[in-house]
């Protein structure tokens, strides 16, 4: 027969107090860990599943919510104007501040070349000589130099073109001349009270100046600064050329032989 | 090269500007027609041994109601009448309307065209040419592109007369 060991009494009643004082905790404990083994597996299977939805959301963000966000900002731009004008003012004002500064050395050192050049003792005393143009017309005028860039002469019923001269290439010139001369009608037509002639038109970088005679009219087209003594001498040559072309009236139908005489008249001299 | 303006003028819709793009392919954008109611394009013609630069005015619509600018019709050495053969109120006040181009321009004769004959029957083109008061030059057709070359011819030769 097998011995009972010494304590065996002692421990089984200290096993059965342990029940009956910890169940209640011990219950506990397998409802606790059921609980984290099932967080566990349902982390397990949901993970993958939230950083692919995750991913997705990363790349698609501007599909999903691009619209959304543009239109709450739109919002907000609107409803915040004041603000949003504040925070972009000194960043514009910084770069338009720039761009001026820019341009302004650029016209600076222009004039501090052109005074330099044009207020030597011998130029003084040439213009002394010449007199007429002002000291700072003469600046101005080396500064933005005007350029003849396009000359029609037009016959001015018809529109048809009798000669011409161009710096550069432009779109063709007899539909040019029978175009310019309809929008002069139209001009004329719609704004005239008195039968006046259209005499300037006015683009961004350069300006269109017409002479009206009685059969002919002659646009000429500028860039630069136009000022007065330019004006007034073109105004001058201008005449000169339609003097010679209304006294010997074959220019008129001699294409190549009005060109030579245009370039002499208005270009070289 | 000898240069001349020619005018182009009709009713509304009658295919002025068709016509014109069947026989020109240089010109201006049609928006001009439009803006200030003339669009110039050009087209340089061999007639008789001599080349001629034709610029021709499409001034839209010639029916007396539109503001257009007399102007226009200045200085012209050959202008052509386009009617729609199909459209009865574009032929009816022929004789007023051609008064009006001849006061204007100061031509005497003016090539008369009877235009979209693909859209009427040879017999149905046949009672359009007895209503129409005046004698017509052509019939033409800028859609199918018949006579449109001739029509121009005309308006040449007129020119050069």
């Amino acid at each position: 027969m097998k011995k009972t060991p010494v304590d065996s009494t002692k421990d089984n009643r200290f096993e059965l107090l342990r029940e009956l004082l910890l169940a209640e905790d011990r219950d506990k404990f397998e409802a606790l860990s059921k609980e984290v083994i099932l967080r566990e597996k349902l982390k397990n299977n949901v993970s993958p599943l939230v950083d692919e939805k995750i991913l997705d959301l990363r790349e698609k963000f501007p599909e999903y919510f691009g619209d959304t966000i543009t239109q709450t900002i739109k919002v907000q731009i609107r409803d915040s104007q004041d603000e949003v004008v504040e925070a972009l003012y000194p960043i514009m004002g910084k770069l338009v501040k720039k761009a001026i500064v820019s341009e302004i050395t650029k016209l600076t050192e222009s004039v501090n070349k052109t005074v330099k050049e044009k207020f030597s003792i011998q130029e003084i005393l040439k213009r002394f000589i010449r007199g007429k143009k002002n000291d700072a017309d003469i600046v101005l005028q080396e500064v933005f130099e005007p350029i003849i860039e396009e000359v029609f002469v037009i016959e001015k019923d018809s529109g048809l073109l009798s000669g011409s001269y161009s710096r550069g290439n432009i779109a063709d010139k007899d539909m040019v001349s029978g175009m310019l001369t309809a929008i002069k009608s139209f001009a004329e037509d719609a704004f005239s009270k008195e039968g006046q002639d259209l005499e300037d038109i006015k683009f961004e970088t350069f300006q269109l100046s017409i002479q009206n005679f009685k059969s002919i009219y002659i646009a000429i087209a500028c860039s630069g600064v136009l000022n007065a003594s330019f004006k007034e001498e073109l105004s001058d040559r201008i005449h000169n050329l339609a003097e010679i072309i209304l006294r010997d009236r074959s220019f008129l139908s001699e294409e190549e032989r009005l060109n030579t005489l245009i370039v002499k008249e208005l270009i070289e001299a | 090269m000898i240069a001349k303006k020619v005018l182009l003028v009709g009713n509304f819709g009658v295919g002025k500007t068709s016509l014109i793009r069947r026989f020109v392919l240089n010109e201006f954008s049609e928006d001009y027609i439009s803006t200030i109611g003339v669009r110039v394009s050009k087209k340089v013609v061999s007639y008789q041994n001599e080349t001629i630069k034709l610029m021709i005015w499409d001034v839209a619509g010639t029916n007396g109601d539109e503001k257009i600018p007399k102007a226009y019709f200045l200085g012209a050495h050959a202008a052509m009448f386009v009617f729609d053969l199909s459209r009865e109120e574009t032929y009816l006040t022929i004789d007023k309307n051609l008064k009006m181009v001849r006061d204007l321009s100061g031509l005497k004769d003016i090539t008369i065209v009877g235009n979209k004959k693909d859209l009427l029957s040879a017999t149905e083109i046949d009672n359009v040419i007895q209503k129409v008061s005046v004698d017509i030059d052509l019939i033409t057709s800028a859609k199918e592109g018949d006579y449109v070359e001739d029509a121009f011819m005309k308006l040449t030769a007129q020119a050069l007369k």
